[in-house]
C-alpha cells in the first residue's frame, strides 16, 4: 500500500515537472516570432494553404453572398481561409469592438459610443439590398380565363397607413384609386400586416423608409420597433424572412415585407411602389442601383449613408447598404490585415464576385460609390504602413 | 533535519490513512459536483441581476405591473414586460389544464388497461414524442396544425362563448386566418408536455403495489372505482411531480411557441388573438437589440422568467409536501 503511494506521488511529481517544462518551451517558441515580426508582410508569398485564418461574424442578410465569396476566394488566394458566421449585426458589432473577430458584417450603423469603445472602427458599404412588400390577397372574383391580374400598386403614404392600421381594408378608397386594374377584385377584407418579430436589418431598412415616406409614421426606424398595427389588432410577427413569408402565404389578405432575394426565390407577389418622383417602380437590381446613385455624394466621413426614398425617376425607395466593419489602424497581425483588405478589394472589384452577388439578388455598388469605398480601404494601416499596395 | 523528516513521515501516514479506502476523496468529489450546481444557479442569477440593473433602476416596478396599454418601444427606449409575462402564464396554464386529463388517461391506460401486445409500442411512441425537437413541432404547427385544426377550432370557440360573461373575453375573436394565436401556442405546448406527464404518471401507477389493487377489488370495487379511489389518491404526489416537470417545460419553451404565437404585443386577453411570451421576446430581439437599455430590459425579462420558474417550482413542491402529509401513511406512494 505504502509503496504504491510513494510511487504514485513520484510519478505525479515527474509529470508536474514535465508539464512545467512544456509550458516554458511553448512560451519561448511563442516569443520567438514576435521579435522578427512587424515589417514582414513581404514573406507572404510562400504561405501554406489555409494558413491565414480570418474570422468574421455579423449580419445574416449578406450571409449567402459572403459564404459564396469566401468559398470562391479559396481559389484566388489558397493561403486564406475565411470563416463568416451569421450571428446578427448586433453580435458582429460587439465582436469587432471586443476584438474577438477580425471583421464584422452589419446592416445597422455604429453608434457614437461604439466608435469611442472600438477606437479606430470604419464601416465600408459592400452591397445594397432591397426590401419589398409582398402580399396575399383572396380576390373577390377570379380573373377572366387566360389573363392575370396586374401587380398591386401602393404609394408611400398608403404603405405607411397600412402599417399604422389606418387603412385596414383591401377595398379602401386609397388602394382602389391606385389600382384601377384591380377595380372590383379587391375584397372587403381586413388587412393583416405581417412584420418581423426578431430584430433585423430588414426591419431597420423598412422602418427607416416608412419614416422618410410620411410624418404619420411615428414608431421610428430601428431593427425592432413598436408596431402601431399590432396595437390596432391587425398585426402579426414572423421570425425571420421565412417566418414572414410563411405567415403571408398562410394568411389570406395579408401583406408583409421580405428581402428582395427572398421574395424572388419564393415567387411571391410583390408590390409595385410609387416612388418619390411619382414613378411606379418594381424592385430589381436596376431600381436599387438607381437609388444608390441618388445618394452617391451622401457619404459622411465614416462612409455611411441612409439611402431610403431616393429622388431618382427609377429608384426603388426601400433600400439599404450592408457594411463590413474593420479596425483601421490597430490590427496587430499585418499578414492577416493585408489578406482581409485584399479579399474585400477582390469582392468589390472582381467581375465574377459581382455576378455571384447579383445572382443571389443583391445589388453591387455603382462605380462611383465603389471607388470611394476602395479609397477608404487604401487608408487601412498596420504598424503605421498601408496594408494595400 | 532528522526531526522534520520524522514529522513528515507522520503526516504522510495520516494522509495515507485518509485516502486509503477512497471514501474521503470520493465524498469530496461529490460535494464539489453538488456545490457546483448551486454555484451555477447563483452565477446565472447574479449575471441576470447585474446586467439588468439599468432597466431595473430606470423602470422600477412599472416594468412588471399589469397594464392595458403596454409599451415595448425600442426606438424611444420605453419598456414594459407585462404582455410577455401574461402571455407566458396564460399559454402555460392553458397547456397544463388541457394536458393533465389527457396525460392521466394515457398513463392509466398504459399501466392498467392496455393489452400486452400494444403496451411496448405505445410506451415507445409516447417516449419518442418527448424526444422530438421543438422546432419540428413549430414547423408542423405552421404548415399543418394551425390551418387544419387551430383555425377552425378557434372560430368555433369564438361563436360558442360569444355571449357568456367572462369566457367571452377569453375567447374573443376574430382569430387570425392563419391560426397564429395564444391558443395555438397552448395547444402546441400541450402536445409537447403530454409525453412527459403521461410517462411519469404511468411509472407512478406501475409502482403502486398490486396488493392495493387486489384489496380494492376484493372489497367489491369496480375497475373504475379502483382507479379513481385508490390509484389516483395513492399516486397523487407523483402525479403532481409530473405536472411540475410539464409546467417547467411549458414555461421555458421558446422555439415552437415563437413560431406559432404570432409575436404581436396586444392588450387583449383573448386566447384567440396573437400574443407574445417572455422566452420568445428574448429569442427574437436579443441578438439585434437596438440600445443598451433594450438589451438590459430583455435581460430583466430573463430574470423575471428565472424567478417565476423558481417560484412556481417551489409552490408546486410545497403542494406535493402538503398532499404527501395529508395522505394517510398506509396509502402513500
Amino acid at each position: 500500500m505504502r509503496k504504491n503511494l510513494i510511487v504514485t506521488i513520484f510519478v505525479l511529481l515527474i509529470a508536474a515537472m514535465a508539464l512545467s517544462a512544456c509550458g516554458q518551451a511553448s512560451a519561448t517558441t511563442e516569443a520567438a516570432p514576435a521579435t522578427v515580426e512587424p515589417d514582414a508582410p513581404a514573406a507572404t508569398a510562400s504561405l501554406a494553404p489555409g494558413s491565414v485564418q480570418i474570422n468574421g461574424a455579423g449580419a445574416t442578410f449578406p450571409l449567402p453572398v459572403y459564404t459564396a465569396w469566401t468559398y470562391a476566394y479559396q481559389y484566388v488566394d489558397p493561403s486564406v481561409a475565411i470563416n463568416y458566421q451569421g450571428i446578427g449585426s448586433g453580435g458582429g458589432k460587439k465582436g469587432i469592438i471586443d476584438n474577438t473577430i477580425d471583421f464584422a458584417g452589419s446592416d445597422s450603423l455604429l453608434s457614437e459610443e461604439d466608435y469611442t469603445n472600438g477606437g479606430d472602427l470604419q464601416m465600408y458599404p459592400m452591397l445594397a439590398g432591397a426590401v419589398v412588400p409582398v402580399y396575399n390577397i383572396s380576390f373577390a372574383k377570379a380573373a377572366p380565363d387566360g389573363t392575370t391580374l396586374p401587380a398591386l400598386v401602393l404609394d408611400r403614404q398608403t404603405l405607411v397607413d397600412i402599417y399604422n392600421g389606418v387603412v385596414n381594408k383591401w377595398n379602401d378608397a386609397k388602394i382602389v384609386a391606385l389600382n384601377p386594374g384591380l377595380d372590383g377584385y379587391l375584397p372587403d377584407a381586413t388587412i393583416t400586416a405581417v412584420h418581423r418579430s426578431d430584430g433585423s436589418g430588414t426591419t431597420e431598412i423598412f422602418t427607416k423608409a416608412l419614416t422618410s415616406f410620411s410624418p404619420d409614421w411615428t414608431a421610428g426606424g430601428a431593427s425592432s420597433v413598436e408596431w402601431p398595427v399590432d396595437k390596432a389588432g391587425n398585426g402579426m410577427g414572423g421570425k425571420g424572412n421565412q417566418g414572414v413569408a410563411a405567415a403571408v402565404i398562410s394568411t389570406p389578405n395579408s401583406i408583409g415585407y421580405v428581402e428582395l432575394s427572398y421574395a424572388i426565390s419564393n415567387k411571391m407577389s410583390m408590390v409595385s411602389l410609387v416612388n418619390k418622383a411619382g414613378t411606379t417602380v418594381v424592385a430589381n437590381a436596376d431600381s436599387v442601383a438607381s437609388d444608390m446613385s441618388d445618394f452617391a455624394n451622401a457619404f459622411d466621413a465614416k462612409l455611411t449613408a441612409t439611402i431610403v426614398d431616393g429622388g431618382g425617376t427609377n429608384s426603388w425607395p426601400i433600400t439599404g447598404y450592408t457594411y463590413i466593419i474593420l479596425h483601421t489602424t490597430s490590427m496587430t497581425d499585418c499578414v492577416k490585415a493585408q489578406k482581409i483588405v485584399e479579399f474585400l478589394k477582390w469582392a468589390l472589384t472582381d467581375e465574377a464576385a459581382g455576378k455571384q452577388a447579383a445572382g443571389l439578388g443583391y445589388s453591387v455598388l455603382p462605380a462611383a460609390i465603389r471607388d470611394q469605398v476602395l479609397a477608404k480601404l487604401g487608408e487601412v494601416t498596420c504598424s503605421g504602413t498601408p496594408v494595400l499596395k | 533535519m532528522e526531526k522534520s523528516l520524522k514529522t513528515n513521515k507522520q503526516k504522510f501516514k495520516r494522509l495515507e490513512k485518509m485516502i486509503e479506502h477512497g471514501d474521503r476523496p470520493w465524498q469530496g468529489l461529490l460535494i464539489i459536483i453538488a456545490i457546483s450546481v448551486i454555484l451555477l444557479m447563483a452565477a446565472i442569477g447574479y449575471m441576470l441581476w447585474k446586467d439588468s440593473s439599468q432597466s431595473r433602476v430606470l423602470f422600477g416596478i412599472r416594468f412588471l405591473l399589469p397594464t392595458s396599454d403596454p409599451s415595448w418601444d425600442p426606438v424611444n427606449d420605453d419598456f414594459q414586460a407585462w404582455p410577455f409575462i401574461f402571455g407566458t402564464l396564460l399559454t402555460s396554464l392553458a397547456a397544463i389544464v388541457i394536458a393533465l386529463p389527457i396525460s392521466l388517461g394515457i398513463g392509466i391506460f398504459l399501466a392498467e388497461l392496455c393489452p400486452h401486445w400494444l403496451r411496448t409500442p405505445l410506451n415507445w411512441l409516447v417516449e419518442l414524442l418527448a424526444a422530438i425537437p421543438s422546432v419540428i413541432y413549430g414547423l408542423w404547427g405552421i404548415f399543418v396544425f394551425l390551418p387544419k385544426v387551430v383555425a377552425p377550432v378557434g372560430a368555433g370557440l369564438a361563436t360558442t362563448f360569444a355571449n357568456i360573461p367572462i369566457l367571452d373575453q377569453l375567447f374573443k375573436g376574430p382569430m387570425p386566418a392563419s391560426g397564429s394565436s395564444r391558443l395555438a401556442a397552448s395547444l402546441i405546448l400541450t402536445i409537447m408536455i403530454i409525453p412527459t406527464i403521461s410517462a411519469i404518471s404511468r411509472d407512478v401507477f406501475l409502482a403502486i403495489p398490486a396488493s392495493q389493487r387486489e384489496a380494492a377489488l376484493a372489497l367489491g370495487a369496480t375497475r373504475w372505482e379502483m382507479i379513481y379511489q385508490v390509484l389516483i389518491p395513492y399516486g397523487l404526489s407523483g402525479i403532481l411531480g409530473a405536472l411540475i416537470l410539464g409546467l417547467g417545460r411549458a414555461l421555458g419553451e421558446t422555439m415552437a411557441v415563437t413560431m406559432v404565437i404570432g409575436n404581436s404585443i396586444e392588450s387583449s386577453v383573448s386566447l384567440l388573438r396573437p400574443g407574445y411570451t417572455m422566452a420568445s421576446i428574448i429569442a427574437n430581439e436579443f441578438a439585434e437589440a437596438v440600445s443598451k437599455l433594450h438589451s438590459s430590459s430583455l435581460i430583466e425579462i430573463g430574470l423575471v422568467l428565472f424567478f417565476l420558474t423558481l417560484l412556481l417550482n417551489s409552490l408546486a413542491r410545497l403542494l406535493v409536501w402538503n398532499v404527501a402529509r395529508k395522505t394517510r401513511m398506509e396509502v402513500r406512494a
